[in-house]
């Protein structure tokens, strides 16, 4: 079972940037592309650093701890030192708000 | 047991609001092009030096001078281009990487893993991939680094290693299981890029590729050893904090071009995804919550070889001992 969960206002998040959203025990990462709200996982997949400290380039996020890079839409790992893809989130904009739909843990 | 926490500026205590730091890891291939530029004049005009001094005891200098041109900035854009800062645009920055790469001797594929892991524990003891030396630091260590031998062994080492996909303990520890085999072909590369070239040097009788690339390399290596071994050397390991176990410098114009700015590195490590040309502004932004950068590349290199002697003659260990 998934939810929808507002994560915040539309024009919170500037263009070419991200947001942080936790809940519960689990971390997001909400973009603004330009192109688009998108969500991924919050944690790289390398090693432990908050995509949202990172930097979005058109619909690519660079990790702050070693710059590796992921496709922000598909998630998929774009270069090295990242090798594994990110999870993604459906994120739908409704009423000028941003929502983010969780699937249950486990 | 547990590895501790990656040091980053907030294991530091360091902060710098998202707005600011976001202005300052914006990319722009202009200032690598024009540093590229830049680099290619200085390369000429040494380049022609040499040529002209060839025959004369100025081509000793001569070679100095431009080795340093040759191996400092090839070592300096290796470094950004590992971290994907030197260019917005990707395929540049990874072409300019394996150029500077190949004058740097190490594969661009295993630079970037082991300088992750060396960002992830800086100067931590065990943990760090890219701490060269056992420490504290002798003086038969100290010149095995500043020689550059100390970095000729680590990478003929690895490169033999990976090229026959037997890696050490620490590659298979920094690099991801998936990604050893391109680890093997680009050690292969690079082999037979040194090895092919080396032997059509010698078959056709091309001196020039000793004295305009294997010579200055050699003599650039100790240029380049002055920038990079004090950036932690004499510093405090296994410390959360970068201000501790990093250190700034500050040093005239020209070195500043052939380091790429890198002087400032402890912001560099506090902010890794700001790119070089952006580290001046970092260091404005950040400036009250950093120590005083230590003041001099030669005084600095001094200070730090005045440190290691007087270690060493205290123990007694006959200065020359352990590495």
């Amino acid at each position: 079972m998934s939810d929808w969960h507002r994560v915040c206002g539309a024009d919170e998040i500037d263009e070419e940037d991200v947001m942080r959203f936790d809940h519960g025990e689990r971390t997001f990462a909400v973009y603004n592309t330009g192109g688009g709200f998108f969500a991924t996982d919050g944690l790289c997949t390398h090693e432990d650093a908050h995509l949202a400290d990172g930097l979005v380039i058109d619909d690519v996020i660079e990790c702050p701890l070693h710059q590796g890079r992921f496709h922000i839409p598909s998630g998929a790992a774009k270069s090295a030192p990242v090798c594994v893809d990110l999870k993604t989130y459906p994120v739908k904009v409704e009423g000028g708000d941003v929502f983010i739909q969780i699937p249950a843990a486990g | 047991m547990s590895k501790p926490l990656a040091t980053t500026a907030e294991s530091s205590g360091v902060a710098l609001d998202k707005k600011t730091l976001k202005g300052l890891m914006r990319r722009s291939d202009r200032p690598g092009l024009r540093y590229l530029g830049f680099w290619a004049l200085f390369l000429a005009a040494g380049g022609g030096g040499l040529a002209l001094s060839l025959g004369t005891w100025l081509a000793v200098p001569a070679t100095v001078l431009y080795g340093a041109v040759l191996t400092v900035p090839a070592y300096s854009l290796s470094h950004e281009c590992a971290h994907g800062t030197a260019f917005r645009s990707r395929w540049l920055n990874e072409l300019v990487f394996w150029v500077t790469s190949l004058i740097y001797l190490e594969p661009p594929h295993f630079r970037r893993y082991a300088h992750a892991r060396h960002h992830t524990y800086t100067w931590m003891r065990g943990l760090d991939a890219q701490m060269p030396f056992n420490t504290p630091l002798s003086l038969k260590g100290w010149l095995l680094e500043v020689s550059g031998i100390g970095q000729y062994l680590y990478d003929a080492k690895h490169m033999v290693r990976n090229a026959f996909g037997r890696f050490d303990p620490d590659t298979v520890d920094f690099t991801p299981a998936s990604e050893l085999p391109k680890l093997t072909w680009e050690a292969r590369a690079f082999l037979a890029i040194y090895l092919g070239g080396a032997a059509a040097a010698v078959a056709t009788g091309a001196v020039w590729v000793l004295t305009f690339l294997a010579i200055p390399r050699l003599a650039g290596g100790v240029a380049m050893q002055l920038f990079t071994v004090i950036q932690h050397a004499e510093m405090e390991e296994n410390s959360p904090d970068l201000r501790r176990s990093t250190r700034s410098f500050t040093t005239n114009g020209f070195a500043r071009f052939l380091y790429a700015d890198m002087l400032h590195h402890i912001e560099h490590h506090l902010y890794p995804t700001v790119p070089f040309h952006a580290l001046d502004k970092l260091n404005a932004a950040i400036r009250d919550q950093l120590p005083a950068p230590d003041r001099g590349l030669f005084r600095t290199n001094f200070e730090v070889l005045a440190a290691v002697l007087r270690r060493s003659l205290r123990r007694g260990d006959a200065v020359l001992g352990g590495s």
